[in-house]
């Protein structure tokens, strides 16, 4: 985010009208746009242009971590010590196979909060001003950070949608 | 400098307790020289166990044993090999002697009566006291004592002379009637020996033998020697004709259910059939014409046919043995019946091939009972200024209906020696403990021929003040001035001793000899003299007996194979041991046939009331098809008042039902008198029993083999190989491959690259632990049991916990009905299973716990690690054998000072929450390992390590050794056509127990467990 | 997430904006009346019961209970397996049908979830209680002690330990992630500490497009780990049993059995608790009997396929012409413990028979009854593998009888208590159902639509 320049944000009482207001923005060229809704809402995405999330990484990399965990270690604590139980193998692979799952699953579960915390920045506890408690019951917002220069542009693209509310401020570029 | 001043200290805390322990190891009163079995000199080696000799003084058997202590505390007693009686096997109630030893409830110091309660006196006080009183007496005095050893009746008997007074013997399952009966028969006043080891065929009216008639473990021993399977293929046969079926009758191959009381009639026909054929019945062949096989069979209620096959194959099936009726048979015409059994062997020709008169039991006197009855009529009369009372319990072991309490009571003065309070002692005006004989000197000769030291094998336990009973009587009479050429008892042992040698020197040495060995025998003079057949001197009444009462069920009282009359029954090992017939702990029982239950509406464990004209008792049911429809039984023992905290309120006294009544001529009590009415309480119990089910569901567990079907069933007979399945060895990866392949290298991947805290053995160098149990010589006694439960720390749970099913034993024997039938002769099958861990080569428990508390050894033992184990109790739902027992309470919390003494320093004791089962006793597979360490490193020797199952079993049923060792015997018995692995086909468990099957006479049913 | 299929799902008279479900939720977190204090208290006095008891038997020892030799497992096992059983449902209906897109799921699954998190808190405790000497029980963690002795890999129990705290893990990371955009609409009308608490446990959520993104992905990934996580637990659980050689529990039939048998109560579980929830809060409008009768059908479904695992069980044994497997389940049937199995027939396999009929489906009263017959007799089911098949094992002499101890019981009500007492208080604390998610069901506010109706 630049520091110069005003942050506009509308606050809308219909899904189409914050859709609409997005792909304006949008086709006017403005980049930083930032879209609240009271539920994932995938119009909306979809207008902001997003894709595959990377989330999925994160997952994929704990689970097979978790595997190899599950293999390898209880393979080497039975090498370690080895004491013959039931004239069993020292290696029984069959019964390694379930700490080999859960693992996978332990660990790719927790990879994936943190993938999660990571690219949706959470926790962030410090209030922000650009928010409006309505965003979490029934509105939808809209938040352009605009140059100076376009400030206007971006006023008249909002409103056009009729937003039951629009604030301007130069000290939300700070948010 | 810091170095020196702590060198110092450390110094002279080490001469502190270096004192410390001089002081525990030299004697506090006068220093006896106790001599050790093997190690020499005499002083403790900390950590090392010293073994003593000494003879166990439980019953009138006398068995030697050898006491095992260490750190100077008796920790487990054994049998002596050397002893020709007890040839190194003792019983359940010889293992429990320490418990008595140990036994908190001892009296804790002399005491004098004042008022209700005592108080507490010095010796100088007490014996002061009995001085005075015996001289008040004024040769009005009694000693009432059990049989006692040679010096010590010499002693007793010169002081009451000298005192003026008699002493009375009393036994309460006096051999009376049997004595009586040879005096009848052959003019000898003594119990014959009977050779049940030489017979070839064994018939035993009602003798229980196996548990408490005459010498069990010497029979235990003699038997197994008969029924086992030679190597030629053939065994001796054992019939049982009695009403009831004892754990002796339970280990018959036939059972004739003979009437109460027809002993005599069934034993004079089959004398008489045998006398038509061949021999002779000299005086008594008019008396046989009498009583022939019609009015035998009346009487007895069994088939003449079956009475004439059993005489024909008595007289064919030779040398046979016909062993007469035990004090569960004392009955009003005992010595009719013992003597119509004589009878029976003479005309057989069994006397002096299976009974012999030389080498005779000494035992007790001629007339026990009458002479008690005697004594209580004395003293009732005023005639008995002081009355001592010495060994025995008359106060409970005698019915309420005698009398004994009053006349007793009626005594000016009564003292009492008893070394724990008893009914008796309760009742005494001066009470002077006796020592244990764990404790004290003594000698015993209980066959003519052997003579064997008794010797104290510890100092006093001393938390008791007591003192020998010998050591009072002759301070006493020293201060009566009346001395008797000994300060003590230890002397004038040794003086008796001396007269029978030449010099001092030579008496030292056979004096060493003796201790150290335990035992001296010298041949027992004048070979097979064979008394003849006397014409009979007494009128005797040959019929049933003559029976109070009108009720419609005999009632048979019989001696308690764990307690006895009573006496054992403050041991809380014995009180736990499940009873080897009933399997039942702790309470008594009233055994009833199922089919009279049945017309009863009972149920096990519904509560009745039994009924006789001379009292009533309520205890439970409990049906059993080994008792005739028309009689109940009921064990000796139980009902203790005033005997200890184990003993009183456990089960009830038979006595109560019973008359105080002699046998006439014999003398002895009679036990089967009464008929008796049951009524039931509408009460109902869970029993404190051990048993499941007494049906083995047609699984492979304890399955026989018909002799017929047998190639060579003998011991060291291998044809046939192995049994069933292979033995799997146990690979160094895991996993098992046959045995019988050791060419197969073991897998050089092992022990693992970097394995750092333990690896498996090359298996060349490891031994390879198994056990054989051959099922055709256990008797089911228990004697492992108990020997298990105090090598072992097995804690003991009480009554509650047994109901609930959390008995601690690491052995069980199972005891499995396949035929038993009360109604008419029958072959008789029951089978005995010792069942402990088996070791399982694929262990089940093994893989399931979560910490590895118990893994497989490279020894093939299955180890539990105790302190490992967090108690998930998942091996022992696994363990198809169930011998996995958990310690749901801290159980050894419990154990009261001394108790714990008895403890064995080498097994860890386990705590609250933890499992536990057999170890293979590892603690003595490492002993004797380190002995051999330090023996030069020396290989261990085959059969060096003796569990402590295997070392108490009277029948060698057990056999323990290394499998990797082809000439062990273990080896050659595992090898035998008839063993087997339990549930090893069906689960593939690869048990390192391996059982030998049971052989019977009768075709075992095609297909059953094969 | 939500497809055009969902959209409208949710159509009720008294909810049309946005905002009346934050309406209708939010009012749950206000002041607790009287009767949640009265069910709270008697919450706490069960969970009293429950440490005495505990207590009790940790000083004296595992005495206490009424196990013995041979049954070695009893009420408190069943009691575990019952409780890891309830735990199921909640993983089901909210992750499971989830990636099926169910769309009757979101206005219970927040509840559903919750029960499985303290479910499993309360199963959790269970094999600590059994153990005989649960100051040892870390010993069952692999952590590195000085000997460098690990645990058996290879033991059902250890098994268990990893199964059990990934589940537990899981599912709370599931349920909270769930919570998170609704705690942020909580704190948006709270004030005060509440409103500062919230914000913490909303991690300051906002509802940008960006965090909605990664949400929902996040979101979607672990409902597709939870998914064959649900499954694996209790196979895992069952194979405690299976694993073993007991004639009765040694079954490869144990794993799908278990599970359908686990989703089975867990949905009957559901059932009783979402009844009184309903009731009390006044969510009529978002607990229909369209709801009820979807569950209802659940447990149908699962009923029968536990019902066939029982009868196939009866007939192998039957089948094999084994002794010992025909002894275990003729014992079954008429042995000493003939009524814990006839119970459990009954319960399982007869009553959910009325499910059959649409009217019994609708009728939210007999749902309520047929919940509880259905709960009681899948502890007996549990009852009857653990204990039936232990007391008469291969060694006939050696069978016994187990009967539990009043310690058993007041552990066994008082779990019962603290399962209450988490969830009595997760209804004051967090939004009890899923705001958010009943929002993208909800037809979206667009403003041709207000056009033409003005």
């Amino acid at each position: 985010m630049s520091t110069t320049g005003t942050g506009l944000l509308a606050s809308y009482e219909y899904l189409d009208s914050t859709v609409d207001a997005i792909e304006e923005l949008r086709r006017a060229g403005f980049k930083e746009i930032t879209a609240y809704a009271p539920y994932p809402e995938h119009h909306i995405e979809h207008a902001l242009g997003y894709d595959q999330s990377p989330v999925r990484v994160f997952t994929l990399v704990g689970g097979l971590t978790g595997t190899a965990a599950g293999f390898a270690f209880p393979a080497w604590t039975s090498l370690d010590w080895p004491l013959v139980v039931g004239g069993k193998p020292m290696l029984s692979m069959p019964a390694y196979v379930i700490i080999a799952f859960e693992l996978t699953v332990l660990f790719g579960a927790l990879a994936t909060v943190i993938g999660l915390f990571i690219n949706s920045r959470i926790p962030n506890l410090k209030p922000s001003v650009i928010y409006d408690p309505e965003f979490s019951s029934g509105r939808y917002g809209v938040y352009v950070q605009a140059p100076s220069e376009r400030v206007d542009e971006a006023r008249r693209i909002l409103n056009a949608q009729e937003p039951a509310e629009l604030r301007e401020g130069t000290e939300a570029a700070h948010a | 400098m810091t170095d020196g001043i702590k060198r110092r200290d450390f110094l002279k805390v080490l001469g502190v307790s270096g004192a410390g322990a001089t002081l525990t190891a030299c004697s506090t009163e006068k220093v006896e020289r106790l001599l050790p079995y093997v190690t020499m000199p005499e002083d403790i080696t900390p950590g090392v166990a010293t073994w003593y000799t000494t003879v166990c003084d439980g019953c009138s058997a006398q068995c030697g044993m050898w006491v095992r202590t260490r750190e100077g505390r008796a920790v487990k007693v054994e049998g002596n090999p050397d002893h020709p009686i007890s040839g190194g096997a003792l019983c359940s109630r010889g293992h429990a002697s320490l418990q008595g030893l140990y036994d908190p409830d001892r009296i804790a110091s002399p005491m004098v009566r004042e008022g209700a309660d005592f108080r507490s006196i010095t010796w100088e006080e007490a014996e002061a006291l009995l001085a005075q009183k015996l001289d008040e007496a004024g040769g009005r005095s009694l000693f009432i004592g059990g049989p006692l050893g040679p010096s010590m009746a010499g002693l007793v008997d010169d002081f009451m002379e000298s005192v003026g007074g008699s002493r009375v013997e009393y036994e309460p399952l006096a051999d009376a009637p049997l004595r009586e009966a040879a005096r009848i028969v052959f003019g000898v006043d003594s119990v014959p020996r009977f050779d049940i080891g030489e017979a070839r065929f064994v018939l035993s009216f009602g003798a229980d033998f196996l548990e408490t008639w005459l010498s069990p473990v010497e029979y235990g021993k003699s038997f197994a020697k008969m029924s086992a399977v030679d190597d030629h293929g053939s065994k001796g046969r054992f019939v049982f004709a009695g009403p009831r079926l004892s754990l002796t009758g339970l280990n018959a191959d036939e059972w004739v259910p003979i009437r109460a009381g027809s002993e005599a009639v069934v034993a004079l026909a089959m004398a008489g059939i045998i006398a038509e054929d061949f021999g002779d019945a000299g005086p008594y062949a008019a008396m046989l014409a009498e009583y022939d096989v019609r009015r035998a069979a009346e009487v007895s209620g069994v088939s003449e046919d079956a009475i004439r096959e059993m005489a024909h194959r008595f007289a064919s099936e030779g040398p046979s043995l016909a062993l007469g009726p035990g004090a569960a048979g004392h009955h009003r015409n005992a010595t009719a019946a013992n003597v119509a059994v004589m009878i029976l062997n003479a005309v057989a020709g069994n006397v002096g091939r299976t009974i012999h008169f030389d080498a005779a039991r000494g035992g007790s006197a001629s007339r026990p009972y009458g002479d008690i009855e005697s004594a209580i009529r004395a003293m009732a009369s005023g005639g008995v200024g002081v009355a001592m009372v010495h060994g025995v319990n008359p106060a409970y072991s005698l019915p309420a209906a005698s009398g004994f309490a009053d006349a007793f009571a009626s005594v000016g003065f009564k003292v009492s020696f008893a070394s724990s309070m008893d009914e008796t002692s309760a009742m005494a005006d001066l009470v002077l403990p006796d020592r244990h004989f764990l404790e004290s000197w003594g000698d015993t000769s209980p066959v003519s021929g052997v003579m064997a030291i008794r010797q104290p094998v510890m100092q006093p336990v001393p938390h008791f003040n007591s003192k020998q009973t010998g050591d009072v009587l002759l301070s006493v009479a020293g201060r009566m001035g009346r001395g008797m050429g000994a300060a003590t008892f230890y002397d004038y042992l040794r003086n008796g001793h001396r007269r029978m040698h030449g010099s001092d020197a030579e008496f030292e040495t056979a004096w060493r000899h003796a201790l150290k060995k335990g035992v001296v025998v010298h041949d027992g003079g004048g070979q097979g003299a064979v008394p003849a057949l006397r014409a009979p001197d007494t009128a005797l009444a040959f019929g049933a007996p003559t029976l109070d009462g009108d009720g419609d069920l005999t009632l048979l009282v019989y001696p308690s194979s764990r307690f006895g009359a009573g006496e054992f029954s403050n041991s809380p090992w014995l009180q736990e041991l499940p009873d080897p017939v009933s399997k039942i702990t702790w309470h008594s029982w009233l055994e009833m046939n199922p089919h009279t239950a049945e017309a009863m509406a009972l149920r096990d464990g519904d509560i009745v009331t039994v009924t006789s004209p001379h009292g009533s008792v309520d205890v439970p049911v409990w049906t059993y098809p080994g008792i005739r429809e028309e009689a109940v039984g009921l064990a000796l023992g139980g009902g203790h008042t005033g005997f200890g905290r184990y003993a009183d309120g456990n089960g009830v006294n038979a006595l109560a039902l019973l008359p105080a009544e002699t046998e006439q001529p014999s003398g002895a009590l009679v036990t089967v008198a009464t008929r008796v009415t049951i009524t039931p309480t509408g009460e109902h119990r869970r029993m404190a029993t051990v048993a499941g089910s007494d049906d083995q569901h047609d699984r492979p567990i304890a399955p026989a083999v018909a002799l017929a079907a047998l190639g060579h069933g003998g011991e060291h007979a291998t044809e046939g190989g192995h049994g069933s399945g292979q033995h799997m060895e146990l690979q160094g990866v895991g996993g098992f491959v046959p045995m019988a392949a050791p060419e197969e290298e073991v897998s050089d991947r092992f022990p693992m690259e970097g394995s750092r805290h333990g690896e498996y053995g090359d298996r060349e160098n490891t031994a390879r632990w198994v056990m054989a149990i051959d099922l055709d010589k256990c008797t089911g006694c228990s004697a492992c049991v108990t020997a298990c439960q105090a090598e072992n720390n097995v804690p003991w749970v009480g009554e509650q916990q047994v109901v609930m099913g959390r008995e601690m034993q690491w052995m069980r024997i199972e005891r499995y009905y396949e035929s038993v039938d009360a109604t008419h002769a029958a072959p008789l099958d029951v089978r005995f299973l010792p069942m402990l861990c088996q070791h399982c080569g694929n262990a089940p428990c093994e893989p399931v716990c979560p910490v590895y508390a118990t893994y497989h050894t490279p020894e093939g033992v299955n180890a539990q690690v105790y302190n490992r184990c967090v108690g998930t109790r998942y091996c022992a739902n696994n363990c198809p054998y169930k011998v996995r027992v958990f310690n749901w309470y801290s159980y050894t919390d419990a154990v009261p000072e001394p108790m714990n003494w008895q403890w064995n320093p080498d097994v860890t004791v386990r705590e609250n929450g933890v499992m536990e089962k057999c170890s293979f006793c590892m603690q003595r597979v490492r002993e004797a390992e380190n002995r051999a360490a330090l023996e030069g490193g020396r290989d261990l020797r085959d059969g060096e390590i003796v569990t402590a199952c295997q070392q108490s079993c009277p029948a060698e049923a057990i056999v323990f050794g290394n499998l990797r060792d082809p000439e062990s015997r273990v080896a050659h018995v595992v090898a035998n056509e008839r063993t087997y692995r339990v549930l090893d086909d069906l689960i593939n468990t690869q048990p390192s127990v391996n059982y030998l099957k049971k052989v019977t006479f009768h075709e075992v049913a095609s297909g059953e467990h094969a | 997430m939500a497809t055009s299929r969902e959209r409208g799902a949710l159509t009720h008279p008294d909810v049309h904006k946005l905002s009346d479900v934050n309406r209708d939720i939010l009012k749950i977190l206000s002041r607790p009346g009287k009767g949640w204090w009265m069910l709270f208290g008697l919450a706490a006095a069960g969970v009293g019961l429950f440490l005495v008891s505990w207590g009790n038997q940790i000083v004296n020892g595992i005495g206490e209970s009424g196990l013995n030799s041979p049954v070695g497992w009893g009420v408190y096992i069943t009691t575990f397996v019952f409780w890891v059983g309830i735990a199921h449902s909640g993983t089901l209906i909210s992750a499971i049908l989830f990636l099926f897109r169910a769309p009757w799921r979101q206005s219970v699954y927040r509840a559903a979830e919750a029960m499985t998190v303290f479910a499993v808190m309360t199963a959790g405790l269970f094999p600590l209680i059994h153990v005989g000497r649960v100051w040892h029980a870390y010993w069952l963690f692999p952590y590195p002690n000085s000997r460098f002795l690990w645990p058996n890999f290879r033991s059902p129990l250890i098994w268990d330990v990893f199964a059990v705290t990934t589940y537990f893990t899981v599912s709370a990371v599931f349920f909270y992630l769930g919570t998170v955009p609704d705690v942020a609409a909580a704190r948006d009308q709270a004030t005060g500490l509440r409103k500062k608490l919230y914000q913490v446990i909303s991690l300051g959520w906002q509802g940008t497009d960006r965090q909605w993104h990664h949400f929902g992905k996040a979101y979607i990934f672990l409902a597709a780990l939870a998914t064959p996580l649900v499954l694996s637990v209790h196979s895992v659980v069952s194979w405690d049993f299976a694993m073993s050689i007991v004639p009765g529990w040694h079954a490869t039939i144990f794993a799908p059995y278990f599970v359908a048998g686990a989703i089975f109560s867990g949905v009957a579980m559901v059932i009783t608790l979402a009844v009184p929830i309903r009731k009390v809060w006044g969510l009529e409008a978002y607990l229909t009997t369209k709801h009820f009768d979807a569950l209802a059908k659940l447990c149908l479904l699962t009923s029968l396929i536990v019902l066939y695992a029982y009868l196939s069980e009866f007939f192998m044994a039957w089948y094999s012409g084994e002794e010992i497997e025909r002894t275990a389940f003729w014992n079954r049937l008429f042995g000493d413990y003939w009524w814990a199995t006839w119970t459990m027939l009954t319960c399982n396999g007869l009553v959910p028979v009325m499910l059959w009929f649409k009217r019994v489906r609708h009728s939210i009263p007999a749902l309520f009854v047929i919940s509880f017959f259905i709960n009681i007799g899948m502890w007996f089911e549990r009852y009857v593998i653990v204990v039936t098949s232990l007391h008469h094992e291969y060694e006939p002499f050696a069978w016994g009888i187990y009967r539990p101890s009043l310690t058993e019981m007041g552990i066994m009500v008082g779990s019962f208590a603290w399962f209450g007492f988490w969830f009595l208080l997760f209804t004051r604390l967090l939004p009890p159902v899923a705001i958010a998610e009943l929002k993208e069901v909800l037809p979206p506010p667009l403003r041709k639509q207000s056009k033409e109706a003005h």
